[in-house]
């Protein structure tokens, strides 16, 4: 297990310097100049150069994602049982997903921002605007897909429709809850980023993005830009994480065995 | 064959072959020199009614120049497209110019836009807006460098600290003013005039320029890079002079030359209201005392760079002329 974590880790960082490695040729060997690319050292230097500023913008940008996050998550589990719940509520609500999805978010970040204002409430919606819609497609196909064998035993051992659905239905959801999470995870941050763009009151990270653009400060866009990527990945590894605690049957074939009295049984 | 109808197809040859060539050479004279020209917006406003007359009224053709307009994808692109070779000629404003000098990008101002300083503050029809009341309000700004260099300008005169204001930047204006959401809104007064009259159909209140603390210079500037003014001088002098015929001809015609700039960009988002009232209010803004165009001084340059260092945009002030050359523009 430790061998394989240890792969992973490494596989991850030589990609980590693969990646650097092509950037940095890039911008070499085409003669690009730093006001256009900079090099990736020269990017990390200016998060480093203004890591007092950037570090509160960090943390606030990492607040809407995570708020956000949670908000859509929250809400679309709770659409995704309530509709395979009631069948006639998922033939009117499916189609509404679906428009809601096919509404571009920058074209709704204007409105939201003259309803909310320009703190925390238009990012946490839209963040979660981007997040329900995978949780909820993802519950649902696993809630709908569950083995109709196992219902039915259930059903003839007489379990209550709750039991049931605690018992079989939500550990047959969880998996793909977690496909949805995971999704929803790499792109909150981008809700977030949005939201901020729309429009900002004061100082937040796409505004100092947007600044240094203005300025033709290459390197402190491209280090804003490292510093997005790595809250989306963090948040991305935090759910990957989770999961691989929630879902121990993913992993052992056999149940882990438990401690009764004493005695191993 | 006789040699006789050798000689004829010889000569036939000979002739067919000069024919060519004469017309080959005949039409890489006509053929016009391409000027690609990128504007300082993502899309088109009545600021480019010049180059739209230039283009449908002739003028440019006249001079040899085939000119096409160009967006940027954003505000602070159009000095890129310049410096990678995505456009020959650029519209900037003069803090773009001086942050491009400060990042060493190669560029130099050919020529002004306009003449005079007509940046402010602006608020609703019947809003209160002094100086003296813009503590704890909430102020609009664009996030670019031109809102960037002036609202210390009139944070100063107010008396006032950066954190005395809340500086709210969004992508669009006035539906924070209508809504509410802000107080007060930053533009320019051909820009900001003809919006709020617009959505209000009553003029705003405003200060501008002097009266709100902000230095007397030029907002916009046409700007080439240092390598197409040295290797195409002929091309930047026909391109000042064919655009200087279309503005006094966009001047004189007014309404015509709103009428071409709406025919060609129809599907602008701006109303021909707005446009005409935004052009009206830009004629005045092109010339100088003395009623010349395009002309750029020392004093203007070096007014703007000291107040972009006294704000911390800029961390030295070189020589005026590192920003300009008026070697291009034409006898007036």
């Amino acid at each position: 297990m430790k061998s394989r974590l240890l792969r992973n880790v490494l596989g991850s960082l030589l990609s980590f310097v693969l990646v650097m490695g092509i950037w940095q040729a890039i911008v070499v060997w085409g003669q690009v100049a730093p006001y256009i690319a900079p090099r990736p050292l020269d990017a990390f230097r200016a998060i480093s150069g203004d890591w007092s500023t950037l570090w509160p913008l960090t943390l606030w940008t990492l607040r809407e994602t995570v708020y956000g996050f949670l908000a859509g998550a929250v809400l679309g589990v709770v659409f995704g049982i309530v509709m395979h719940k009631i069948a006639m509520l998922q033939r009117v609500l499916y189609p509404i997903l679906i428009v809601t999805q096919a509404i571009p978010i920058v074209a709704l970040a204007a409105p939201l921002v003259l309803m909310l204002g320009f703190n925390l409430g238009p990012k946490i919606v839209i963040v979660a605007w981007i997040v329900f819609f995978p949780v909820t497609v993802n519950v649902l196909d696993g809630l709908t897909h569950v083995d109709g064998d196992l219902l039915t035993l259930a059903r003839v051992l007489g379990a209550r429709r709750w039991r049931t659905f605690l018992v079989i239905e939500v550990p047959a959801a969880i998996a793909p809850l977690f496909s949805g999470l995971k999704i929803g995870a790499t792109y909150a941050v981008t809700g977030a980023i949005i939201g901020e763009m729309a429009a900002s009151s004061g100082s937040s990270l796409a505004l100092y993005q947007h600044n240094a653009n203005a300025n033709l400060n290459a390197a402190a866009v491209y280090g804003t830009t490292l510093i997005m990527t790595a809250i989306g990945i963090s948040w991305f590894l935090l759910i990957v994480s989770l999961e691989f605690w929630a879902t121990p049957w993913r992993r052992r074939v056999t149940a882990r065995r438990r401690r009764i009295g004493g005695k191993h049984k | 064959m006789s040699q006789r109808q050798i000689r004829r197809a010889v000569l036939a040859l000979a002739i067919a072959s000069s024919s060519i060539a004469v017309a080959g050479v005949a039409a890489s004279a006509a053929t016009p020199t391409n000027v690609r020209f990128v504007y300082d917006f993502p899309g088109p406003d009545f600021e480019l009614t010049p180059l739209v007359v230039g283009i449908t009224e002739g003028i440019y053709q006249q001079a040899g120049l085939k000119v096409s307009v160009l967006f940027p994808p954003d505000t602070s692109t159009t000095s890129k497209m310049l410096t990678t070779g995505s456009a020959d000629v650029g519209f900037i404003t003069t803090s773009d110019m001086a942050v491009a000098v400060q990042a060493k990008a190669p560029l130099v101002s050919i020529a002004n836009y306009s003449m005079s300083n007509n940046w402010g503050l602006f608020a609703k029809p019947g809003s209160k807006l002094t100086l003296a009341n813009l503590k704890g309000k909430k102020i609009f700004s664009w996030g670019d460098t031109w809102t960037n260099a002036m609202l210390p300008f009139v944070l100063k005169k107010a008396g006032l600290k950066a954190s005395d204001v809340t500086v709210v930047t969004a992508s669009n204006d006035i539906p924070l003013l209508m809504s509410g959401k802000i107080d007060f809104t930053t533009s320019t007064s051909n820009y900001g005039i003809p919006g709020i009259l617009e959505a209000t159909k009553a003029s705003p209140v405003s200060i501008v320029g002097a009266a709100a603390g902000v230095p007397n210079v030029p907002v916009w500037v046409y700007s080439v890079t240092r390598d197409y003014a040295k290797n195409h001088p002929a091309t930047a002098r026909a391109f000042l002079a064919a655009t200087l015929k279309a503005t006094q001809w966009a001047i004189k015609n007014p309404a015509k030359a709103v009428a071409d700039f709406v025919k060609k960009y129809p599907k602008s988002g701006y109303s021909s209201f707005y446009s005409t009232k935004g052009w009206g209010i830009t004629v005045p803004l092109l010339t100088n005392a003395q009623g010349k165009f395009f002309t750029q001084t020392d004093a203007q340059w070096t007014l703007l760079a000291n107040g972009m260092k006294s704000n911390g945009q800029l961390k030295s002030v070189p020589s005026a002329s590192t920003y300009y050359t008026n070697a291009f523009i034409p006898q007036q």
